[in-house]
């Protein structure tokens, strides 16, 4: 019988990007490049193939304006002003890929330099664009970013279709710029099944990270910016029954929790269930939006079909947007809204994602529409069923909401997504609509989410489409293969600093990982476990996530041991079902591969790492070093 | 005190005395785990009866106590079932669960 174990360790990306940032200046400091001759590194920090940076001095203080010349002609330029300085690091952000980029820099006195910046291919699964209907005129110097949904990378696409910016690194879920220009974006650091990542990275375009939010109960689905550069960010407690039903609010600078919000203390949890809902994942919250007139937070909740508000200071309910089907009457009486206006156009929406409040106070949202009823036999299948962006005008005096616009509804099936998706407010009557989650088999809308269907199989499309719609008229329209959790339109260059040097900092905490109180008897055996179980063990500076493979049925542990204590973290082989799968990023083929991450928050010291499989305890060779 | 009983003997015990009913299944890891987990909280309380029953050969009891997946630990009092614990948990929790009916 072979036997194999495999053990990756690998500093934080953080550490690996702060060494080659360390490097390239240090470069930059004994080679003095001038403004003649620069100074270039592509990828310079690690994840993007499609940036660079040009390093130069000058004698005086100048401001160089750096252009990114387009493939066709110059009106797809990308230039940008850069502040002046006697240093200067300008990113190059949005080369072609596989392609000899021309980027010009010139100084205010007519100088200029010409590179060539070769880029090389993309990896071969990158979702392309298989469609796009948009004009220069029309999207300026914005691409349309999209964030995956599964093992697709983050990917943004220009006004021809072409991808200019890309990380290797599959962050995930909501992506949003900041007041400071950075990024705000889900960690891809798995912790926790089905798409817990470790918290929020904040990044800049090149994709440097500046700094990682942690959190002990992991990051999900969304955050959004406070007017204090604070962070609400969407979490659960893993040491509770449920999950998916807590906001906190995040210190921007330190990473510390400042406030939480639980929405046990303000709903019940076994009604108004949407077909989606179960005990553990009740609520199922995919969305917060602050509102600072109003100053409260609303919510979307998929699996209770409900768009909640609450008050900010309190966290009382003031209101919820849903169909009142099977909530008790007192509560609708008291906190849900009549239909008014003409009401054969109005719909509720079900399982939606996305909430956004205008500036009118309107509540805007992805109605999914997933099963679009309460009651199992008025389940809507997937192939009659639409998906639309949808805007309602709620007055909460006489507690009257009237659907006062749509897009999707019109395009049935084919625009259908039962799961992820977002839209955007720019302006009255200017929206975006983003269906992301679309699924086809032999044509018709799948049955089941993107993320669980079979790519390879030729009749399965995995398709995203992302609509702008402006006074009723389309204005652009991309589809791309691939399902993509959210859409985000933005210049690659802002005002801010677009590259900030330091090191970048990794804030807040991972949850000190539950221990399993009981040990089952085992016989240790002084051997690594047979081959079948296909270890891998992947070292990070705060934590270590174990991979294996076992036959459902089988009972394992994982021992962390040395001469003064021992720990026990019991792995879970049994089938899960799971009922929402908003991002497929950490989800195996094989159901019987496990992935089981333990944070080293409360350990201190070295551990041999042993795994106990029914009824043997065998070594793994690898030891996990804790301080 | 731990006893694997069938439907027939189930229906045979003395429901009159506050007792622990878990349903398992022997292709459930975790129902393995559980099992260690029960015969330590036995050797605590070792008046106090569990009785183990087999999910996938007892369907008829497990569907008239409601019982849906595995493991699943039921606490009875006076013949009446007073809580549930659905899955695997840690020791703490079951002897919360059984000295509220013991």
């Amino acid at each position: 019988m072979s036997t194999k174990v495999r053990y990756i360790s690998e500093d934080h990306l953080i550490t690996r990007q702060n060494r080659a940032e360390r490097e390239f200046l240090a470069a930059f400091k004994a080679e003095k490049p001038t403004f003649a001759a620069p100074k270039v590194v592509v990828n310079p920090y690690l994840i993007n193939p499609l940036c660079a940076l040009v390093m130069f001095t000058t004698p005086t203080a100048v401001a160089p304006t750096l252009t990114v010349h387009g493939k066709r002609f110059e009106r797809e330029n990308l230039t940008h002003a850069f502040k002046a300085a006697t240093e200067h690091f300008l990113p190059v952000l949005g080369l072609y890929e596989d392609f000899a980029n021309t980027v010009t820099v010139s100084l205010p006195g007519g100088e200029t330099t010409t590179l060539t910046i070769q880029t090389g291919k993309l990896p071969e699964d990158v979702c392309r664009c298989q469609n796009i209907q948009a004009t220069l005129d029309y999207l300026g110097d914005n691409i349309m970013f999209l964030t995956p949904a599964g093992k697709n990378l983050p990917t943004a696409y220009d006004y021809k279709g072409d991808i200019r910016w890309m990380l290797t690194e599959n962050t995930m879920f909501d992506i949003k710029r900041m007041k400071n220009g950075n990024i705000v974006t889900g960690s891809s650091r798995f912790c926790h099944m089905p798409y817990n990542s470790t918290g929020m990275i904040e990044i800049n375009l090149l994709g440097k990270i500046y700094k990682e939010y942690r959190m002990p109960g992991n990051y999900h689905h969304d955050h959004f910016e406070m007017e204090d550069g604070n962070l609400l960010a969407l979490t659960q407690d893993f040491f509770r029954e449920t999950v998916e039903d807590m906001c906190v609010l995040i210190d921007r600078n330190t990473g510390d929790i400042l406030k939480t919000w639980d929405y046990r203390k303000v709903l019940p949890m076994d009604v108004g269930g949407s077909g989606s809902q179960d005990a553990h994942d009740w609520f199922h919250n995919n969305a917060v939006w602050y509102d600072k007139k109003t100053h409260s937070l609303t919510l979307s909740g998929r699996h209770q079909d409900a768009v909640i508000n609450i008050d900010y200071e309190t966290g009382d309910l003031n209101w919820v947007i849903g169909d009142p089907e099977g909530w008790p009457q007192e509560l609708v009486d008291k906190y849900f809204f009549k239909p008014v206006g003409d009401l054969s156009r109005f719909d509720w929406q079900y399982e939606q994602h996305a909430c956004v409040i205008c500036p009118n106070g309107d509540v805007m949202c992805f109605d999914n529409g997933q099963y679009r009823a309460k009651s199992k036999e008025k389940y809507i299948d997937n192939r009659d069923n639409f998906s639309r962006g949808v805007r309602y005008c709620i007055d909460t005096e006489k507690m009257e909401i009237e659907q006062v616009w749509q897009y999707g509804k019109e395009r049935g099936q084919e625009f259908f997504s039962p799961y992820i998706c977002n839209v955007e407010f720019y302006a009255e009557g200017h929206y975006m609509i983003h269906s992301g989650g679309i699924g086809r088999e032999s044509g018709y809308a799948a049955k089941g989410l993107g993320a669980f269907l079979d790519a390879d199989d030729p009749n399965v499309e995995l398709r995203s489409i992302t609509v702008e719609e402006k006074d009723g008229v389309v204005l652009y329209q991309l589809e791309t293969e691939g399902n993509f959790y959210r859409a985000e339109k933005l210049p690659l260059y802002h005002d801010g600093d677009n590259l900030v040097l330091g090191d970048g900092q990794l804030l807040g905490s991972l949850e000190v990982t539950e221990e399993f109180d009981t040990v089952p008897e085992a016989e240790e055996v002084f051997a690594l476990p047979p081959s079948f179980h296909n270890l891998l063990i992947e070292e990070d500076e705060d934590r270590f996530v174990f991979h294996g493979r076992f036959e459902k049925g089988t009972l394992a542990m994982l021992c962390l041991e040395n001469e003064q204590e021992s720990h026990h973290y019991f792995i879970n082989t049994a089938a899960v079902v799971h009922l929402a799968m908003c991002s497929g990023a950490f989800l195996e083929k094989d159901d019987r591969d496990v992935k089981m991450h333990v944070s080293k928050l409360g350990l201190n010291g070295v551990f041999k790492l042993k795994l106990i499989i029914n009824d043997k305890k065998y070594q793994t060779g690898v030891t996990i070093c804790c301080s | 005190m731990i006893t694997e009983v069938n439907e027939k003997e189930y229906e045979s015990l003395d429901h009159s005395v506050p007792m622990l009913i878990e349903f398992y299944s022997k292709t459930c890891g975790p129902c393995k785990m559980l099992a260690f987990v029960l015969k330590d909280i036995a050797k605590q309380k070792p008046d106090f009866p569990i009785y183990i029953i087999d999910f996938d050969e007892n369907r008829e009891l497990k569907e008239r106590l409601g019982v849906k997946g595995f493991p699943t630990m039921l606490f009875f009092k006076d013949g009446k079932e007073v809580s549930r614990l659905e899955g695997l948990k840690q020791k703490p929790a079951i002897i919360k669960a059984i000295e509220a009916i013991a």
